[in-house]
Formats: structure tokens, C-alpha cells, sequence
């Protein structure tokens, strides 16, 4: 069986069998960590194909320093965002035309994001759990979306984001207190 | 129970609901996806317009162009220092001529006196 050592080595000499063992070997964890960030599976999977083209491009710079996961992590994210910025860029822009009568603008409504994975009698309340990690700030949704949907742990959290363990123990500190402000508010509305 | 408590509960019920949640499995055909997407990015015309498209490369251009641009407006409307210096220097040399006419007129008087 093939080392991960090998195989980036061999990735690096530009082996299809190795990229092809690369893909079929982690695309489950960059699909599922995009699609928790942008919730949507069309986006998601246009995500993931980037993420592997990258790889198969900048694999020379990977240094080995850290575990091919992590790094995988790190394009996953980053590449995540950098879409969803750009759908909000996209979104204003279309705000603009539709002043002018432009018909094709599509409402602003995001529509409910069910993930695949998540257990028949929790469906509803996921619904709702991922509109309110729609609306987190960026650093705040990435470290709750590895931990929560992809179960790493605060070091390897830390440790795709660059940053330490305190500085993620605040990201999730402070995204859990966010999560329940906005669900607070949602149900005070629902039960009044 | 309160209300309250109730909208407490919904909420740890709420931030719960993804405990045990499994990952979500990637199209099955991913690699197959990934390698017409790579072989379509390596024609030319790809390569060619997908540089030129980069907001760098397109970033650049339009301040090199602004940039001639100025360059040319400004060396328009601003005189040089040279065309400057080339026209005092005209201005000097006409009146010294015109001096130096004038003084070898003072002379002829001087002479015929």
C-alpha cells in the first residue's frame, strides 16, 4: 500500500494513478467540508474539483510540513470562501440591475440547505442550525463547520487555520454564543 | 414549562441536531469530472484568455495604459525645461545681438564725432 509520502512524490512527477488515488482517497472530506461552508451541493462539487485542480497544480509547494488533510483543508476553505464572497459581489451587482427592470435578478431569498447526512429527526432544526452558520463571520463558520461536520479537533483546527488552539477555543466561543443569539431569536418569534 | 425554558431547550435541541451527522459523499465520477476539466483548461485559447482574465494581468494593463496615457497629456500640455532653457537662451542671445548692435552703432558716432 502506498505511503502518503509516496504518493505526493509521485503526484509531484505528475502521475495520473497517484492523483486519480489522491481524489478517490480524500474527495469525501473536501466535498463535505465545502458544502458546509457554502451549502450547496451544484457549488459544493464545482468547489471540490477546483480544490483537486489546485492540488494537482501547486503540489510542488507542498513542503510536507504538514499532513496532506490539513493542507487539503486549508485549499478547501479558503477556495470556499473565496466563492462565497464572490456570490455576494454578484448578488450586489444583480441588486443594481434590478433596479433598472432587469427581470433575470434572482431574489435574495437563500433557499433552506439540508445536508445530506444529517439524521431524519434532527432535519428541521439542522435547517435551521445552517441558516444561522450562513450568517456567522468567516473564521467563526470555518471552525465550526470542521469541528462540527467533519469532527476535528481544536489543535487540528488550529492547525488549517494557522493560528493556536486559544485562538480557536475563541472562534468556537464566540460562534456558539452568535448561534444561540440568532436561534433566540428566531424562537421568540416562533413561540410568541 | 415556561415559555422560556421551552425556547432554551429548542435551542440546545437545536445546536445538537448536527451530533452524529455523517459526511456527505462526493459525485463517484469526481475524477473523471476533474480530468475533461483539466484537459478543456489546456487548449491554447484557454490558457490565453484565462491569463489575460486574471484581475492582475487586467489590472495592470489598465494602468500601463493609463499611465502612457498621462505621460503623453502631460508632456502636451507641460513645456520642458529644455524648450525652456533653449528659449531664454534665444530671448539672451537676441538682445545681446541687439546690444551689440546697438554698441557698434555707439561707435560709428563716437568715430564720425
Amino acid at each position: 500500500m502506498t505511503t502518503e509520502t509516496e504518493l505526493i512524490e509521485q503526484l509531484k512527477r505528475g502521475d495520473e494513478a497517484a492523483f486519480k488515488t489522491i481524489v478517490e482517497q480524500w474527495k469525501d472530506l473536501v466535498y463535505n467540508t465545502s458544502l458546509g461552508i457554502v451549502q450547496n451541493e451544484t457549488e459544493a462539487e464545482d468547489i471540490t474539483q477546483d480544490v483537486f485542480i489546485k492540488v494537482f497544480e501547486n503540489i510542488s509547494s507542498f513542503k510536507g510540513e504538514s499532513k496532506l488533510s490539513t493542507w487539503l483543508y486549508r485549499i478547501a476553505t479558503t477556495t470556499s470562501l473565496d466563492h462565497l464572497r464572490s456570490k455576494k459581489r454578484k448578488k450586489r451587482f444583480g441588486f443594481l440591475f434590478s433596479l433598472g427592470g432587469d427581470e433575470n435578478y434572482e431574489s435574495n431569498q437563500i433557499p433552506d440547505f439540508l445536508h445530506p447526512g444529517v439524521k431524519l429527526d434532527d432535519k428541521e432544526r439542522a435547517k435551521m442550525l445552517f441558516k444561522a452558520i450562513g450568517n456567522l463571520p468567516e473564521n467563526q463558520k470555518v471552525a465550526f463547520t470542521l469541528h462540527k461536520l467533519e469532527g476535528l479537533s481544536y489543535r487540528e483546527i488550529s492547525e488549517v487555520l494557522k493560528t493556536t488552539v486559544s485562538a480557536v477555543e475563541s472562534l468556537m466561543s464566540r460562534a456558539n454564543q452568535n448561534l444561540r443569539k440568532e436561534l433566540e431569536t428566531y424562537y421568540n418569534r416562533h413561540y410568541r | 414549562m415556561t415559555n422560556k425554558e421551552q425556547i432554551q431547550k429548542e435551542i440546545e435541541q437545536t445546536l445538537q441536531s448536527l451530533d452524529g451527522v455523517q459526511r456527505a459523499t462526493a459525485n463517484p465520477f469526481l475524477f473523471t469530472r476533474i480530468k475533461a476539466r483539466m484537459q478543456k483548461q489546456q487548449s491554447g485559447w484557454e490558457k490565453a484568455y484565462s491569463f489575460i482574465a486574471r484581475p492582475v494581468v487586467a489590472l495592470a494593463v489598465l494602468i500601463m495604459v493609463l499611465g502612457i496615457n498621462f505621460i503623453a497629456v502631460y508632456n502636451v500640455v507641460t513645456p520642458t525645461t529644455a524648450t525652456t532653457a533653449i528659449e531664454t537662451e534665444n530671448d539672451i542671445n537676441n538682445e545681446y545681438d541687439y546690444m551689440a548692435s546697438a554698441d557698434s552703432f555707439d561707435d560709428q558716432i563716437l568715430n564720425n564725432q
